[in-house]
């Protein structure tokens, strides 16, 4: 064994904590001292090094608790442009539109509780409110979003300076492109804008630009036309 | 007969902020690094691409290490602002932008969870649920070149000891003692666990990189 070889040997365990960032004092100096030298443990500490990184990568992709990019836009001063500023809400609980396609089934399936825990509350603020008093922020209609006559999701329309509206969907049929159309007092279908579900999951929320208390229908349709499920407002 | 008023709107124009809710596609694939260029320069839609890209990643990270939804937002928030403000500095040649951004929410993670001194996830838990998103089996991973799930099936292959050791030091930044100590084993066995592990994680990274090469 060649006194290089030795040298490599020795230093053998700490490049690996050296790569993962957690090696520090003198044993860290020592070791940076012999990666610049050597250019074989230069590589093996880079490789390691990707290894140790993409760990970190692992962790599963999950939706961000809703309002999030409202905040967080907010927070950076992206919200100051009057276009965009006069579509968002004043509501903490509002975010652009949000696919859940790709993510864990036990996520979508906390997703969904924590929608039905929304849709449940907000049942509870439409009975406390008169009709066209509600405030930004507090749902103006719910309602369960049936296919075929088996509840697979809910739906939620929101008031205030930009009226919104919310779909969920769970254990449906649906899979892949579909359109919400909502069909207001007056026969008029409004198609309010397209998203996709993935083996019948789905959590999606736009700007509903018609009055929330004019929506008689919320419809979800597939790209073929056809409609899969329904939610009467009323 | 019933009416149908498409309103769809148009995809907002690059360099202003898109409108908020739209169902236009505002992220038409600009590299990471060309979004990172972009919000250098201060460009809002570039930001607003590059947090709808990263928000589901990063947030997912916080919150697999603490299962705390409000300390994951705090975090989360935290850490693309950091993103944003940084990007000037961002250096490609020292990793990539999705390491680096990963790399800032784990660092913040740790602060959150120290200064909160509260219990991060188990390792175990942090494991499985990173396990449960395996999406593709390990040779289609390798062929589409998704080094989390080739990591992830990799993690999967390890002995149980090895996972446990390599995720607490490359997710939760414990060094060889306080994994000797928590562990309740010798310093020797902490560190051969680390470095076994993360040599056989290596092959898995480095067999997946040179597949990439040859294609």
């Amino acid at each position: 064994m060649t006194d290089d070889q030795q040298q490599c040997d020795a230093y053998a365990e700490s490049l690996a904590e050296l790569a993962l960032g957690i090696l520090t004092g003198r044993a860290r100096a020592a070791t940076l001292a012999h990666v610049d030298s050597c250019a074989h443990c230069a590589e093996e500490l880079e490789q390691l090094s990707r290894a140790a990184d993409a760990v970190v990568s692992v962790a599963p992709e999950l939706e961000p608790t809703v309002g999030f990019e409202v905040r967080l836009f907010n927070r950076m001063g992206l919200g100051d442009d009057p276009a965009p500023v006069r579509t968002i809400p004043d509501v903490g609980r509002r975010g652009p539109l949000r696919w859940v396609a790709g993510a864990p089934r036990w996520a979508l399936a906390s997703a969904a509780a924590v929608v039905a825990l929304l849709v449940g509350l907000s049942i509870g603020w439409s009975i406390g409110s008169p009709a066209g008093t509600s405030q930004a922020g507090k749902p103006v209609t719910t309602a369960v979003l049936k296919e075929h006559g088996k509840a697979v999701g809910s739906v939620a329309t929101y008031g205030g300076a930009t009226p919104w509206m919310i779909v969920t969907m769970e254990d449906s049929s649906a899979d892949g492109a579909l359109t919400c159309e909502v069909i207001t007092d007056n026969g008029v279908a409004h198609r309010i804008g397209t998203f996709s579900a993935t083996y019948g999951y789905a959590a999606w929320d736009a700007p509903l630009k018609v009055a929330p208390q004019d929506v008689r229908t919320a419809e979800v349709v597939s790209s073929s036309g056809t409609v899969i499920a329904t939610a009467s407002l009323s | 007969m019933r009416i149908v008023t498409d309103q769809v709107n148009p995809g907002a124009p690059l360099g202003r902020i898109p409108y908020v809710g739209e169902f236009s596609v505002i992220d038409s694939g600009s590299t990471d690094e060309a979004l990172l260029a972009g919000m250098a320069l201060g460009d809002q839609a570039a930001a607003v691409v590059f947090v709808r890209r990263y928000q589901r990643r990063v947030f997912g990270l916080a919150y697999s290490m603490t299962n705390d939804a409000s300390v994951a937002e705090e975090v989360a928030q935290e850490a693309l602002i950091r993103v944003w403000r940084h990007a000037p500095v961002f250096d490609h040649r020292r990793g990539s932008v999705t390491s680096w951004v990963l790399t800032i929410t784990r660092n913040l993670t740790i602060d959150a969870l120290r200064m909160r001194r509260a219990v991060p996830t188990d390792p175990d838990d942090f494991a499985a649920s990173a396990m449960m998103s395996l999406e593709h089996n390990p040779e289609d991973a390798v062929l589409r070149g998704d080094v989390s799930d080739v990591v992830r099936a990799a993690l999967a292959e390890l002995p149980p000891e090895q996972r446990r050791a390599v995720i607490l030091a490359a997710v939760y930044g414990r060094t060889a003692l306080e994994i000797s100590e928590e562990e309740g084993i010798p310093l020797g066995t902490a560190k051969t666990r680390i470095r076994t592990g993360l040599i056989r994680l290596r092959g898995a990274v480095e067999h997946s990189r040179e597949i990439g090469e040859e294609r």
